[in-house]
Protein backbone atom coordinates (compact mmCIF):
# COMPACT_ATOMS: atom_id res chain seq x y z
CA UNK A 1 0.00 0.00 0.00
CA UNK A 2 1.18 3.45 -1.03
CA UNK A 3 1.65 5.95 1.93
CA UNK A 4 2.62 9.15 2.81
CA UNK A 5 4.95 10.33 5.49
CA UNK A 6 4.94 13.84 7.07
CA UNK A 7 8.13 15.23 9.73
CA UNK A 8 10.34 18.04 9.95
CA UNK A 9 13.54 16.18 10.92
CA UNK A 10 14.56 12.98 10.63
CA UNK A 11 16.79 11.09 13.18
CA UNK A 12 18.48 7.43 13.41
CA UNK A 13 17.14 5.25 16.33
CA UNK A 14 19.56 6.43 18.63
CA UNK A 15 17.84 9.97 18.24
CA UNK A 16 21.49 10.72 16.33
CA UNK A 17 22.04 12.20 13.12
CA UNK A 18 19.72 14.41 13.39
CA UNK A 19 18.86 16.20 9.50
CA UNK A 20 15.41 18.49 8.65
CA UNK A 21 13.73 16.82 5.89
CA UNK A 22 14.41 20.07 4.17
CA UNK A 23 18.01 19.53 3.68
CA UNK A 24 16.89 15.93 2.04
CA UNK A 25 14.80 17.78 -0.26
CA UNK A 26 17.53 20.58 -1.38
CA UNK A 27 20.31 18.61 -0.77
CA UNK A 28 19.64 15.89 -3.07
CA UNK A 29 20.88 16.08 -7.18
CA UNK A 30 18.03 16.89 -9.33
CA UNK A 31 19.31 15.71 -12.36
CA UNK A 32 22.42 13.80 -13.22
CA UNK A 33 24.12 12.24 -16.60
CA UNK A 34 26.26 10.16 -17.92
CA UNK A 35 26.63 10.27 -21.87
CA UNK A 36 28.62 9.82 -24.69
CA UNK A 37 29.19 12.94 -26.92
CA UNK A 38 30.47 11.71 -29.58
CA UNK A 39 29.39 10.45 -32.61
CA UNK A 40 25.24 10.10 -32.18
CA UNK A 41 25.01 11.14 -28.50
CA UNK A 42 24.21 8.70 -25.80
CA UNK A 43 23.01 8.45 -22.33
CA UNK A 44 24.38 5.65 -20.02
CA UNK A 45 22.79 6.32 -17.07
CA UNK A 46 20.71 9.57 -15.83
CA UNK A 47 18.34 10.55 -13.29
CA UNK A 48 15.21 12.81 -14.10
CA UNK A 49 16.53 13.44 -17.70
CA UNK A 50 13.77 13.09 -20.21
CA UNK A 51 16.13 13.86 -23.31
CA UNK A 52 19.22 14.12 -24.40
CA UNK A 53 19.49 16.36 -27.69
CA UNK A 54 22.91 16.78 -29.47
CA UNK A 55 22.68 19.69 -31.45
CA UNK A 56 25.89 20.53 -32.85
CA UNK A 57 29.72 19.80 -32.06
CA UNK A 58 29.87 19.60 -28.47
CA UNK A 59 26.65 21.62 -27.88
CA UNK A 60 23.95 19.61 -25.89
CA UNK A 61 20.47 20.30 -24.33
CA UNK A 62 19.53 17.67 -21.43
CA UNK A 63 15.57 17.81 -20.93
CA UNK A 64 14.73 17.63 -17.80
CA UNK A 65 11.08 14.87 -16.64
CA UNK A 66 10.33 17.37 -14.06
CA UNK A 67 11.17 21.06 -14.09
CA UNK A 68 12.69 23.02 -11.67
CA UNK A 69 10.93 26.10 -9.97
CA UNK A 70 13.48 28.45 -11.32
CA UNK A 71 16.31 29.03 -13.66
CA UNK A 72 18.69 29.99 -10.74
CA UNK A 73 19.88 25.80 -9.98
CA UNK A 74 23.61 25.38 -10.22
CA UNK A 75 25.17 23.33 -12.81
CA UNK A 76 28.66 20.72 -11.79
CA UNK A 77 29.92 18.15 -13.80
CA UNK A 78 33.03 16.21 -15.71
CA UNK A 79 34.01 15.68 -18.89
CA UNK A 80 36.91 13.03 -19.56
CA UNK A 81 37.87 11.72 -23.17
CA UNK A 82 40.35 9.42 -23.58
CA UNK A 83 41.26 9.69 -27.04
CA UNK A 84 42.00 13.27 -26.20
CA UNK A 85 45.68 13.21 -25.76
CA UNK A 86 47.64 15.77 -23.85
CA UNK A 87 44.11 17.09 -22.79
CA UNK A 88 41.25 16.76 -21.28
CA UNK A 89 37.97 18.81 -20.81
CA UNK A 90 35.33 20.47 -19.04
CA UNK A 91 31.93 21.47 -18.87
CA UNK A 92 30.40 24.91 -19.48
CA UNK A 93 27.42 25.47 -17.53
CA UNK A 94 25.62 27.34 -20.20
CA UNK A 95 26.49 30.07 -22.88
CA UNK A 96 23.92 32.56 -21.40
CA UNK A 97 20.61 32.97 -19.24
CA UNK A 98 18.38 32.21 -22.19
CA UNK A 99 20.66 28.66 -22.39
CA UNK A 100 19.61 27.59 -18.86
CA UNK A 101 15.76 27.30 -18.76
CA UNK A 102 13.19 25.17 -16.17
CA UNK A 103 13.22 23.06 -18.70
CA UNK A 104 16.29 22.05 -19.51
CA UNK A 105 19.59 23.26 -20.24
CA UNK A 106 22.00 23.81 -22.95
CA UNK A 107 25.72 22.62 -22.08
CA UNK A 108 29.24 22.77 -23.50
CA UNK A 109 31.85 20.47 -23.04
CA UNK A 110 35.23 21.94 -24.31
CA UNK A 111 38.69 20.29 -25.02
CA UNK A 112 42.31 21.46 -23.58
CA UNK A 113 44.36 20.17 -25.77
CA UNK A 114 48.07 22.43 -26.05
CA UNK A 115 46.98 25.32 -23.98
CA UNK A 116 43.70 25.39 -26.54
CA UNK A 117 39.96 25.83 -25.83
CA UNK A 118 37.68 24.54 -28.46
CA UNK A 119 33.93 23.07 -27.85
CA UNK A 120 34.35 19.56 -28.67
CA UNK A 121 32.19 16.46 -28.77
CA UNK A 122 33.84 13.75 -25.46
CA UNK A 123 33.57 10.80 -24.92
CA UNK A 124 31.99 10.81 -21.24
CA UNK A 125 30.65 13.95 -20.01
CA UNK A 126 29.15 13.87 -16.58
CA UNK A 127 26.48 17.31 -15.64
CA UNK A 128 24.82 17.63 -12.18
CA UNK A 129 22.36 19.98 -10.88
CA UNK A 130 21.11 20.69 -7.64
CA UNK A 131 18.11 23.34 -7.11
CA UNK A 132 14.43 23.63 -6.18
CA UNK A 133 11.98 21.38 -8.37
CA UNK A 134 8.83 22.85 -9.61
CA UNK B 1 3.49 20.63 14.79
CA UNK B 2 6.69 19.99 14.26
CA UNK B 3 7.63 16.11 14.28
CA UNK B 4 10.72 14.32 14.88
CA UNK B 5 11.50 10.67 12.92
CA UNK B 6 13.60 8.23 14.76
CA UNK B 7 14.76 5.08 12.66
CA UNK B 8 17.69 3.58 11.51
CA UNK B 9 16.82 2.16 7.94
CA UNK B 10 14.10 3.64 5.23
CA UNK B 11 11.88 1.36 2.77
CA UNK B 12 9.91 2.06 -0.01
CA UNK B 13 6.66 0.57 0.12
CA UNK B 14 6.11 -0.17 -3.43
CA UNK B 15 9.57 -1.00 -4.18
CA UNK B 16 12.39 -0.79 -1.54
CA UNK B 17 14.75 0.93 -3.31
CA UNK B 18 12.83 3.72 -4.36
CA UNK B 19 10.90 6.14 -2.18
CA UNK B 20 9.69 9.85 -3.50
CA UNK B 21 10.06 13.18 -2.06
CA UNK B 22 8.10 16.38 -2.54
CA UNK B 23 9.96 19.05 -4.70
CA UNK B 24 10.22 22.19 -3.07
CA UNK B 25 7.57 23.65 -5.00
CA UNK B 26 4.94 20.91 -3.72
CA UNK B 27 3.89 20.22 -7.10
CA UNK B 28 6.43 17.67 -7.99
CA UNK B 29 8.21 14.63 -6.51
CA UNK B 30 12.27 13.63 -6.67
CA UNK B 31 13.79 10.62 -6.25
CA UNK B 32 15.48 10.06 -2.58
CA UNK B 33 17.66 7.48 -3.45
CA UNK B 34 18.31 8.81 -7.25
CA UNK B 35 19.29 12.12 -6.03
CA UNK B 36 21.55 11.01 -2.81
CA UNK B 37 25.50 11.53 -3.56
CA UNK B 38 26.23 7.82 -2.96
CA UNK B 39 29.89 8.77 -1.78
CA UNK B 40 31.96 12.03 -1.79
CA UNK B 41 35.88 12.93 -0.51
CA UNK B 42 38.40 15.17 0.20
CA UNK B 43 41.64 13.53 -0.10
CA UNK B 44 45.11 14.48 0.25
CA UNK B 45 47.56 13.82 -2.64
CA UNK B 46 51.43 14.80 -1.04
CA UNK B 47 53.12 12.48 0.54
CA UNK B 48 51.50 9.82 2.03
CA UNK B 49 48.09 10.23 0.27
CA UNK B 50 45.12 9.63 2.26
CA UNK B 51 41.47 10.81 2.65
CA UNK B 52 40.59 14.40 4.94
CA UNK B 53 37.19 13.37 5.08
CA UNK B 54 35.19 10.84 3.04
CA UNK B 55 31.21 9.16 2.99
CA UNK B 56 31.64 5.71 1.69
CA UNK B 57 35.19 5.58 0.63
CA UNK B 58 37.29 3.28 2.34
CA UNK B 59 40.49 4.30 1.33
CA UNK B 60 42.67 6.55 -1.10
CA UNK B 61 44.97 4.64 -3.68
CA UNK B 62 48.35 6.41 -4.81
CA UNK B 63 48.70 5.50 -8.19
CA UNK B 64 51.42 7.29 -9.12
CA UNK B 65 52.28 11.50 -9.08
CA UNK B 66 48.58 13.22 -9.37
CA UNK B 67 47.16 9.79 -10.11
CA UNK B 68 44.68 8.45 -7.34
CA UNK B 69 41.77 6.09 -6.54
CA UNK B 70 38.61 6.64 -4.68
CA UNK B 71 37.91 3.29 -3.34
CA UNK B 72 34.35 2.51 -2.22
CA UNK B 73 33.29 1.45 0.75
CA UNK B 74 29.72 0.18 -0.48
CA UNK B 75 30.56 -0.39 -4.43
CA UNK B 76 28.26 0.77 -7.16
CA UNK B 77 25.91 -1.13 -9.52
CA UNK B 78 27.61 -0.65 -12.77
CA UNK B 79 30.73 1.99 -14.43
CA UNK B 80 28.27 4.21 -15.55
CA UNK B 81 28.29 6.54 -12.86
CA UNK B 82 28.26 10.32 -12.34
CA UNK B 83 31.12 11.51 -11.14
CA UNK B 84 32.31 15.16 -10.34
CA UNK B 85 35.97 16.13 -9.44
CA UNK B 86 37.67 19.44 -8.45
CA UNK B 87 41.28 19.84 -7.08
CA UNK B 88 43.95 22.28 -6.72
CA UNK B 89 45.55 22.13 -9.75
CA UNK B 90 45.26 23.60 -13.43
CA UNK B 91 43.34 20.78 -14.31
CA UNK B 92 41.46 17.35 -13.50
CA UNK B 93 40.51 14.49 -15.34
CA UNK B 94 38.27 11.34 -14.79
CA UNK B 95 40.47 8.82 -16.09
CA UNK B 96 38.66 5.25 -15.07
CA UNK B 97 35.50 4.23 -13.38
CA UNK B 98 34.95 0.68 -11.78
CA UNK B 99 32.24 -0.27 -9.41
CA UNK B 100 34.73 -0.22 -6.97
CA UNK B 101 36.89 3.01 -7.89
CA UNK B 102 36.80 6.06 -9.25
CA UNK B 103 40.00 7.64 -10.51
CA UNK B 104 41.53 11.08 -11.33
CA UNK B 105 44.50 12.81 -13.09
CA UNK B 106 45.38 15.79 -12.10
CA UNK B 107 47.55 17.76 -14.15
CA UNK B 108 49.17 21.21 -14.07
CA UNK B 109 49.91 24.22 -16.96
CA UNK B 110 52.06 22.31 -18.85
CA UNK B 111 50.06 19.18 -18.97
CA UNK B 112 52.07 17.33 -16.81
CA UNK B 113 50.82 15.19 -13.63
CA UNK B 114 50.83 16.52 -10.50
CA UNK B 115 50.43 16.09 -6.73
CA UNK B 116 48.13 18.28 -4.93
CA UNK B 117 47.12 19.21 -1.74
CA UNK B 118 43.15 18.75 -2.54
CA UNK B 119 41.20 16.31 -4.52
CA UNK B 120 37.39 16.35 -4.06
CA UNK B 121 34.96 14.16 -5.62
CA UNK B 122 31.20 13.29 -5.39
CA UNK B 123 29.17 10.02 -6.89
CA UNK B 124 25.92 9.91 -7.60
CA UNK B 125 24.21 6.52 -8.99
CA UNK B 126 22.90 3.26 -8.34
CA UNK B 127 24.27 1.66 -5.32
CA UNK B 128 25.17 -2.39 -5.73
Amino acid sequence: MASELRVNTLKDASGNNSIATSFVASGSAKCWVNFNGTSTAATRDSFNLSSLTDNATGDFTISFSSSFSNNDYTVGGTTRSPGVISGGGYQAPADSDSDQATGSLRAYTISLSSGSLSVADLSYCYPSLHGDLA
Amino acid sequence: MASILKVDTITGVTTAGSIAVTGEGNSTTTNLQQGLVKAWARLDGTGTVGLDDSFNNSAATDVGTGNYGYNFTNVMNNANYHCSFAASCQMQIFSAATTAQARILCRDQNNSNEDVDQAFNSVNGDLA
